[in-house]
């Protein structure tokens, strides 16, 4: 993670004006970034580009490099490694000071671009060479160095980040008690990266026993370790599986870090935090059922009301999410008139109004979830300002929003699910939504490709045409083009669907529709 | 992924059933918000120009999501969801000009109106010309009997055996009482309408259809605001029947 508090210079260097190039392998990378966001492979890993510690020597050049360089950059990466070769052998006068020169000229190289010479480096033979620099009793510098270096070779492909396995346990055990800070967090960095390589790596570092080092380096109060330290458990702990979640939430004093972070924490170790959580209360109900007992459910709606950081919003929403979601329907986790249900309403009524679409697709997804509660919790969530928001997010947002918006409205037009049978419907909230103009926005949703969409909105339809007082439902949805748009299913591959919309349309729009007038 | 129970009332139909819905962090659910937290952690070090930002946020919007028509026979790929509606608003709305119905291709709309429309190809099918077209485009193979391509439709194409192509028509309030003045011929169009359209005679078909010529079935019927469709839904008893192979494909959410 780049430690912009201690090194004050911003990333100028990439604007430098090597002009069109320059420019354009921007670019490039960022078109690569998309074609890779687009098959969902999320880089969940941090290059580091600068020194954690102030007295490491920082130099940002000119770090665009040209084709042309790149070549020139794995000669040189070749022979730093040659010579990191011969000092390692070496037994002569000022071994120590040599070795270091040479691991920093490795990671000088490795550091300059986006696109450090990993592979050159890898070529040449540089993790042994690094994992003998890693030898307990080395002074500080020299296992900084190496950590440093290790971390940018773990920041790049899969089969790059493997080579990084001998490391591993020697990482681990300079994340002690007894380890220079600097040193442990440079090591925390680099297990992060190997963390959020995949699940396999990551069951090797839990194995090899990472979790409990990197929980401890959360404790302190402050310091850019702790969000070092925050940010690779959150990778570490990110699952499939939930053990290491669940493993987490247990350990002593990670719940009261967790509390006073969100509680006090600036927003930058807040939000590393708050990602932490995010897996936590997704992953592990013991974790969940832990959270919700303590402050951490207040200290998330406080900071989901007052923050406008978009980095500290999403992962404190999520988890404010995750926590309802996974709340059972014996214990409503926000119960009705408790003053934090109200405070969380209001928080996320606010991120309904954002203009960021995750925040609010996400705020009208717990919405729903809220509003899938107790007869109370539809209430109180209907008498707000949620719904007139919702209403015009189910018209105009685009579509993802669009369908959590229709969740939620729908929600409040049914009772709580008691056993089999047709749920009950709250008439009250069915007409009122229906004259607000809701339909056309469910029928829409029929209407689109997604059959989850056009299931919901059948789902709707069914209601208005089974419960609208004076036989009222039929017209309205005709009105609509709600006809129309269920024929659309007589030739959908989708057999449920297909039977949902002609069951609807026989037994509302029969031979007898419209003849008694 | 999040499972809501389904209350399946009498009429099979999965009722709103208010429940929450959870998701696993690797969900695409989460997915624009993961993408968001490492683009603003990628800012630091890349510092991307807004131009990039925007190109990024487009990129996302379509999600990689693949959305592939749904129409039976078309599977179309298309870019987005939004996408969708031009594309069944081009390519799925063809309807005949004689009875108004609707056909989600040009394909299907053709075997339509020859078989509903056309005397002279009940005319065929009485000498025993193989004329009932099979639905699927590129196949072109042909059957004597609406039933033998019902079949086949079945065997060869894994249709659903309770997949009608030709259903009796829904109509307005007005060409119903239109149709009342009418009364012996409409009932005897009910019989000709279910699928064994082989028993009638050629005469009595060829009387039916010639009444239904466009003097009097509108070539519009106008039903609501959309002027140009009729309905083509109808009570439908066969469906009523419990489908032993009914399995709830692709309902994942």
């Amino acid at each position: 993670m780049a430690d912009e508090g201690l090194v004050s210079h911003k990333r100028d260097p990439l604007k430098s004006s090597v002009g069109n190039v320059a420019a354009h392998r921007r670019r490039q990378h960022a078109v690569t970034i998309g074609k890779e966001r687009r098959e969902a492979v999320v880089r969940t890993k941090r290059l580091c580009r600068v020194g954690i510690s102030e007295d490491s020597d920082v130099s940002i050049d000119n770090d665009m490099v040209l084709d042309e360089e790149q070549s020139i950059l794995e000669a040189q990466t070749s022979s730093a490694v040659k010579e990191l070769k011969a000092s390692v052998a070496y037994q002569g006068k000022g071994v120590m000071q040599r070795r270091v020169s040479a691991i920093r000229e490795l990671r000088c190289l490795l550091s300059r671009s986006e696109f450090p010479p990993v592979e050159a480096a890898l070529k040449a033979g540089a993790v042994p060479l690094l994992v003998q620099c890693l030898s307990f009793g080395s002074p500080d510098e020299q296992l900084l160095e190496a950590a440093w270096c290790l971390t940018n070779i773990a920041a790049g492909k899969p089969e790059e980040t493997k080579t990084l396995l001998p490391a591993l346990p020697l990482l681990i055990a300079h994340l002690g008690e007894k380890s220079s800070l600097p040193v442990a967090e440079q090591c925390a960095w680099a297990l992060g990266n190997v963390a959020g390589e995949g699940e396999e790596l990551r069951n090797v570092l839990l194995s090899q026993g990472a979790l409990v080092p990197l929980a401890r380096m959360m404790l302190p109060n402050k310091g850019s370790t702790v969000r070092t330290a925050a940010w690779a458990l959150s990778n570490l702990i990110k699952g499939p599986d939930p053990r290491a979640a669940t493993e987490l939430i247990r350990i002593d004093g990670v719940l009261d870090a967790i509390a006073r972070h969100l509680r006090k924490a600036d927003e930058e170790l807040a939000t590393e935090v708050a990602w932490v959580v995010v897996y936590l209360s997704a992953l592990s109900n013991t974790a969940t059922s832990i959270l919700v007992k303590s402050d951490v459910l207040q200290l998330l709606v406080e900071r989901l009301a007052t923050s406008n950081s978009l980095q500290l919003l999403i992962p404190v929403l999520r988890s404010l999410g995750n926590l309802v979601a996974g709340d059972t329907q014996t214990s409503n986790v926000l119960v009705p008139g408790h003053e934090i249900t109200d405070n969380a309403i209001a928080a996320l009524i606010k991120c309904l109004k954002s203009e960021h679409r995750v925040l609010k697709k996400e705020a009208a997804w717990v919405l729903s979830n809220i509003a899938a509660g107790s007869i109370e919790h539809k209430k109180l969530i209907y008498t707000s300002e949620a719904v007139p928001l919702l209403l015009r997010l189910l018209s105009t947002a685009p579509f993802d929003i669009r369908k959590e918006a229709a969740y939620a409205l729908g929600n409040f037009c049914v009772a709580p699910t008691e056993g089999a049978g047709k749920p009950t419907l709250i008439l009250e909230h069915l007409v009122s939504l229906v004259g607000r103009g809701c339909l056309p926005g469910f029928i829409d949703l029929v209407r689109s490709a997604d059959t989850e969409a056009a299931r919901l909105g059948l789902q709707f339809m069914e209601m208005v045409l089974r419960a609208m007082p004076n036989g009222e439902g039929p017209k309205l949805v005709e009105r609509e083009d709600g006809i129309d748009a269920m024929e659309r299913f007589q030739f959908h591959e989708n057999e449920d669907l297909r039977n949902m919309a002609n069951g609807l349309v026989d037994k509302y729009f029969g031979e007898d529709y419209g003849l008694d007038e | 992924m999040a499972m809501v129970i389904e209350n399946e009332g009498l009429l099979g139909f999965p009722y709103w059933s208010s429940a929450r819905r959870r998701f696993s962090p690797d969900s695409p659910f989460f997915a624009s918000g993961n993408i968001e937290r490492e683009l603003l952690a990628k800012q630091i070090a890349l510092d991307l120009t807004e131009d990039e930002k925007h190109q990024l946020q487009n990129m996302e919007n379509e999600e990689g999501r693949a959305v592939f028509c749904p129409i039976v026979g078309c599977g179309a790929r298309l870019n987005s969801l939004e996408g969708f509606e031009d594309h069944y608003n081009a390519r799925h709305t063809a309807s005949c000009s004689v009875c108004s119905r609707v056909y989600p291709t040009s394909h299907l709309l053709s075997i339509h109106v020859s078989e509903a429309h056309d005397s002279f190809f009940q005319a065929k099918v009485a000498r025993g010309f193989a004329m009932y077209e099979c639905l699927v485009e590129g196949c072109g193979l042909k059957f004597k009997s609406y039933k033998g391509r019902q079949q086949h439709l079945v065997d060869k194409h894994k249709f659903p055996a309770s997949f009608e192509f030709f259903k009796k028509a829904h109509t307005s309030k007005k060409q119903r009482l239109k149709n009342q003045r009418k009364q012996a011929i409409h009932k005897r169009e009910e019989a000709s309408c279910t699928m064994e359209v082989e028993d009638e005679t050629i005469d009595g078909l060829v009387s039916a259809v010639s009444k239904l010529s466009t003097s009097d079935s509108p070539s519009s019927v106008s039903f609501g605001h959309r002027h140009t469709r009729g309905l083509t839904f109808v009570p439908r008893a066969v469906q009523r029947e419990k489908r032993p192979d009914s399995t709830p494909a692709g309902m994942k959410r």
